[in-house]
This record gives C-alpha cells, structure tokens and sequence, in this order.
C-alpha cells in the first residue's frame, strides 16, 4: 500500500492539453474513482500513473519516490484492462503468472501465489483453459487476479466492467467491493458510469475537458456539485435545469413561462439570470391541481409516464418549461393528469448561467 | 431481397475462377498429350490417347528440371525468411513505435518498391560481380527480399495494427520489454498474418523472371522458370515439355497453398471484422 501523489500533472499531444494540472493525493488504501465522459482526460490520467503514457508535466509520486521516469514494470502498480488484455495463447494460469515468472520468482512461490489466488477469485479448476475458453466475467477475473498476484502498492482500473453485460456488471462491482475490503490496497479506478463511481469510490474525481472539475465523496458531489457540469453528470436521470431571470420585484421568473420563485436561497450577487437545478428526484408531486397552493407548488401537465418498476419517470410540463420527476411506481399520476408540483428550497441548485459555477447558499 | 446479390456474385466468383484456372487445367491436358495431338487441328479438347510419356521424358532427358525446382525452393525459402524476419521488425515498429513521420516513411517504403525490376539489373548485376554474388543463393535471396520486403512490411505492419494494444500494454506492465513482447507475444498473435505473408513472398520469389534470369547464369544454379523457359531452341517450341515441366514446378506451390490456405484467407481478411 502506498500514498500516490499527483503534483500539477499535465499531458500535452502537440498542441492539445489532454490534462491539465492535475493535482491530488491519493491516500493509502483508498478507493479513488476518475469519472468523466470519455475523452475528458481521466484515462490519460490513469495511464500516466502506470507509465504507459509519459508525463508532459508535474510530478507524479508513489510511495513518496518519484515516478516520472521509472519503467511500469518498477512503479509497483498493476493494472486491469478495458478488453482484459490477457495472453490469448497462454493458460489461466501463466496468464497470472507472467510478471512473477518475469521477477524471476522461483517457481514454487509462484505455483503457490497463483494458486491463492485462483481460489480467491474462483478460478482454480480454470487454470490450465486459455482465455478463449472462458466466459466475459471470468476473462475479467483473471485480468483482476493477474494484478493481484504481483501484490502491488496501487492497483489501476480502467473501465474493468465496460465489457460486461449488466448483470454481470452489477456482480462484478460487488465483488469488486468485497476484494477491496478484503486487501484494502490503494485503487484508481476509471469509469464514465456514475453507478460504478458512486458505489465503489471512497472519493470521486470528476474530469471534463482534462480539468478537475470535482473531488469529493459520492455524497459530497451528489449534495454539492461544484458547477453545473458535475451537477448534470452525477445523477441518474440528470438534474433539470431551469433558466430564471430576475424581474423588478425581485421574484425569479422562468424563462419560458409557468414558474415564478420568490426570494432564492442563493447568493445570486448583481446577476439577472441564473440558471436553477432541480434532481428529478427532488421534486414532490401530489394528484390534483394546484389551486389556492402559494410559495413553490406550481401546476403541472403529466406530459409522459414511464414505469421504471420500483419507481416512474414523469415528463412535467409547467407553461412552456419540461421538468423530469422522479416518483414512487405505485399508483403515479398518468399522462394527461394535471397534478402540483412543490419545489423544496433547500434541495434546490443555482449556477451561474455563463461559467456554470454552483452560486453560495445564504 | 438478398438472393439477387448473391447471385450475381456467385456468377462473378465462378467466372474468375473458370478464367483464372483455365490455363492451368490447359496446362496439365496438354502435359498428358502425344505431340500429334497437341499440334492437331481442329483443337483436340481431351488426351486421347492419354499418356504419360512426357513425365518419363523429361525426367529421363532432362532431369537438371529436379535441380532447377530445389534452387527455386531454395530461393523461395531463403527470401520467406529473411523477408518476414526484417519485414515483422520493420512493421512491428512502424506500426507501434510512435515514431515522427511513420506514416511518410510508409509511403517511402512504397514509392521504392515502385522501381521496375529491370531498371535495378544493371547495377545489381555490376555489384553483385564485384561481391562474388552472381550464380550464389545468397545473392538471389538479397535480390528477391530487396524487391518483396516493402510488400512484406505494408502487410504485417498492417497485420500488427489490428491487434489490440492493450495485451502488449499488459505485457509491458508484467515487465516485458521491447523485444520480449514481440518475441513472445506479437509473432505467436499475428501467427496467420505473417503464414499469409510468407505465401505470397515465397510465391512472388518463385515466380520471379528477370532477376533470377539474369543473376543466375550458370544452369546449375537456374530457377524453374528462368530453366523452363529455357527449353525452346532456336527452331522448335517443345510445348509438351515445356508444359510438363510447367505443371512439375507449380505442384510445390499448389501443395503448400493447400496445407496452409485456411491461414491465407484469415490473414488476409483479418481486421475487417472480428
């Protein structure tokens, strides 16, 4: 286990910055997530970390050794692949025991961690198939298992589950969580699935445009996103936002019609606009009109339903303004309903409609 | 709907096949006719009587034939070779060093590959006079892998690139280095592409003309075509024994083409699905 230390990392291709300025320190044992859309620098970023890219700029420690210059092989990191990556000619089992074979390891030991290995992960009677004999969740486990068997300081995962169908994903995941319990080694993980990023990570960093946008826990960027890239990126579905402008009175008036808000909670300066975000989640909806209701409840027109199971989307049309809302499955209002909305203050975003920076609250 | 198509490529595939098999099933009816039949008019389709005649003849007449097929084998082997083992580094690297202008000095490699033949036989021939390379194997081997390693390279180089970059990041993160991985990783991968590209090079040496007519001087040392096409005289054409010999020199061909025609169709489409 090692602290790994990322000091104004940067990587440039020509003239494209891929990275900028990364700056962070991974603690000893944690589980860190990069999360982005692709192309947002996050694997790039991993990849720097495990010497197959090299670093444009910064320092990049593990350990407190720096690392800049060192061969992958000496970093002391493993990595699991997108697409596996294991030797397609080669058994299970000199799939795992590659790098020890390669560290001269005598062959006992390796016979002996392999074989701990295997059993952890359930793939001993595996041992002597070669890749193509395998299915997609166990082609997985051997990717996990052969970094495991070199007992890194830091273990690099970069989209592990992508491949898999989602069944298996959900599985994975879990057993991900279990195995990180259980060796408690220091982790990046990259994803663009905010699901994997919100249950796996003990810290999420949220990328765009090669610049952290975020580090925080799950709660912290899901509570507090930063601006409103990190607030539309984390949830699922994504955060409503609304555009308001301020009229003479003070009040917030929607855009397009329908919504007016007295006083915000936010600190909106000398601004005219801003623009408000809402989690579908967030927004309470009752049966019935909205007639003789005062302060945040509006009247809305059920636009669309759709039945998740446990839970149903509604499409919500308030004048000309589309808000998506989340509610129970059990008895939801339907299309062509008319049905109050209420808006709680406190679960209410802002952010500056030009740099897209969340706004204080007062 | 899909039938239609497929018809009209199934007419296509048949055609090329009849018009490109045609001169060899020519070829071998010829070899089994008596010389009457050959010369007679109108056209005599089918050997009758049928014979073998020729293939004693030949072998009993002139069995320097047998010789001139091994120098070719010879060659071939030889140019395969030396062709996949610099060709397989040169691509290898072309195709996954990052390396400044790779992709201009590809297309260099090409624009070389561009020179008639003929047009490099009078300095090849005053050089290899010099080295004491005329009438060697040595010499015909350097002659023909000149001529083939860029075909060599554009294949495998492109044969590389369809291999996922990843097994060989997972490699270097293992502790493999440069030469390992492509030792013990890359060749036993693109085992198919470099079985498709040895074919053909070694097809392409055993066929080649000029070079070896011209390299190779003394009879001993003659390749099968140079020799075959050497029968004529000044006034006869021995079409029965220039067609026998012609259907002795492809036979090594046409076996190897079988034993490894499954890797050929799979180098040659792979990458364009998976």
């Amino acid at each position: 286990m090692s602290e790994v230390k990322l000091d104004r990392v940067g990587k440039k291709y020509g003239a494209v910055q891929a990275v900028q300025q990364f700056d962070l320190t991974i603690r000893e044992g944690e589980f860190l997530v990069l999360l982005g859309p692709s192309g947002c620098g996050k694997s790039t970023t991993l990849r720097m970390i495990a010497g197959l890219e090299s670093i444009t700029s910064g320092d990049l420690m593990i350990g407190g050794r720096r690392m800049n210059d060192v061969d992958p092989k000496d970093r002391g990191v493993a990595m699991v692949f997108q697409n596996y990556a294991l030797y397609p000619h080669k058994t299970v089992f000199d799939n795992m025991a590659m790098a020890l074979k390669l560290q001269k390891v005598p062959s006992a030991e390796i016979r002996d961690r392999v074989g701990r290995t295997a059993e952890l992960l359930g793939l001993t009677e595996y041992l002597g198939r070669k890749p193509a004999a395998l299915s997609g969740g166990q082609r997985q486990r051997v990717a996990i298992g052969r970094a495991i068997v070199r007992t890194p300081e830091v273990f690099l995962f970069d989209e592990p589950l992508s491949n898999l169908d989602a069944k298996l994903r959900v599985k994975m995941r879990m057993e991900l969580q279990e195995l990180h319990n259980r060796l408690g080694a220091t982790s990046i993980y990259v994803t663009h699935d905010q699901v994997e990023a919100m249950t796996l990570a003990d810290r999420i960093v949220i990328m765009n445009g090669g610049v952290v946008a975020q580090v925080g826990t799950p709660r912290e960027v899901y509570d507090h996103p930063a601006d409103e890239f990190v607030a539309g990126f984390i949830g699922s579905p994504a955060m409503n936002f609304l555009d308001l402008l301020r009229d003479d009175s003070g009040r917030w008036i929607s855009a397009c019609g329908g919504l007016a808000l007295p006083a915000l909670p936010f600190d909106a300066g000398r601004r005219r606009s801003i623009r408000l975000g809402i989690r579908p989640e967030h927004i309470r909806v009752t049966a019935g009109g909205a007639a003789g209701q005062a302060g945040t409840t509006y009247e809305a027109r059920v636009l669309l339903d759709e039945l998740l199971g446990a839970d149903a989307l509604l499409s919500l049309g308030i004048g000309e303004a589309r808000l998506l809302a989340r509610v129970g499955g059990v008895g939801h209002p339907v299309q062509g309903d008319t049905v109050a909305i209420t808006l709680d203050p406190d679960q209410l975003h802002a952010f500056d409609p030009a740099s897209g920076a969340a706004l204080g609250r007062i | 709907m899909k039938t239609r198509p497929r018809l009209g490529l199934y007419a296509l595939v048949i055609l090329s096949v009849v018009i490109s098999f045609l001169p060899i099933v020519w070829l071998v009816l010829t070899s089994l006719k008596t010389t009457e039949d050959i010369y007679a008019w109108p056209p005599q389709y089918l050997p009758d009587p049928f014979t073998l005649k020729n293939y004693v003849n030949i072998f009993t007449n002139s069995p320097e034939l047998l010789l001139y097929v091994f120098n070719s084998f010879v060659v071939g082997v030889g140019t395969t070779a030396v062709s996949l083992a610099l060709g397989g580094m040169a691509g290898y690297a072309l195709s996954r060093l990052r390396m400044r202008r790779a992709g201009a000095l590809m297309v260099f490699i090409l624009a070389v590959s561009m020179f008639p033949p003929v047009s490099l036989l009078p300095s090849l021939f005053q050089n290899f006079l010099n080295l004491g390379l005329l009438n060697t194997y040595t010499g015909l081997i350097i002659a023909h892998t000149g001529l083939f390693l860029p075909f060599t390279v554009w294949m495998l180089a492109s044969y590389f690139a369809t291999l996922p970059a990843e097994i060989e990041e997972a490699a270097r993160m293992d502790g493999m280095g440069f030469f390992r991985i492509f030792w013990s990783i890359v060749i036993p991968l693109s085992w198919p592409g470099f079985v498709a590209t040895g074919l053909i090079v070694f097809i392409f040496s055993w066929n080649e003309f000029p070079l070896a007519l011209v390299l190779m001087t003394q009879n001993a040392m003659r390749t099968a075509p140079v020799g075959i096409s050497l029968y004529p005289g000044e006034y006869a054409f021995p079409w029965e024994t220039i067609s026998t010999a012609t259907v002795i020199a492809i036979v090594p061909i046409l076996v190897i083409t079988a034993i490894f025609q499954k890797q050929i169709v799979g180098g040659l489409t792979a990458g364009a699905g998976k």
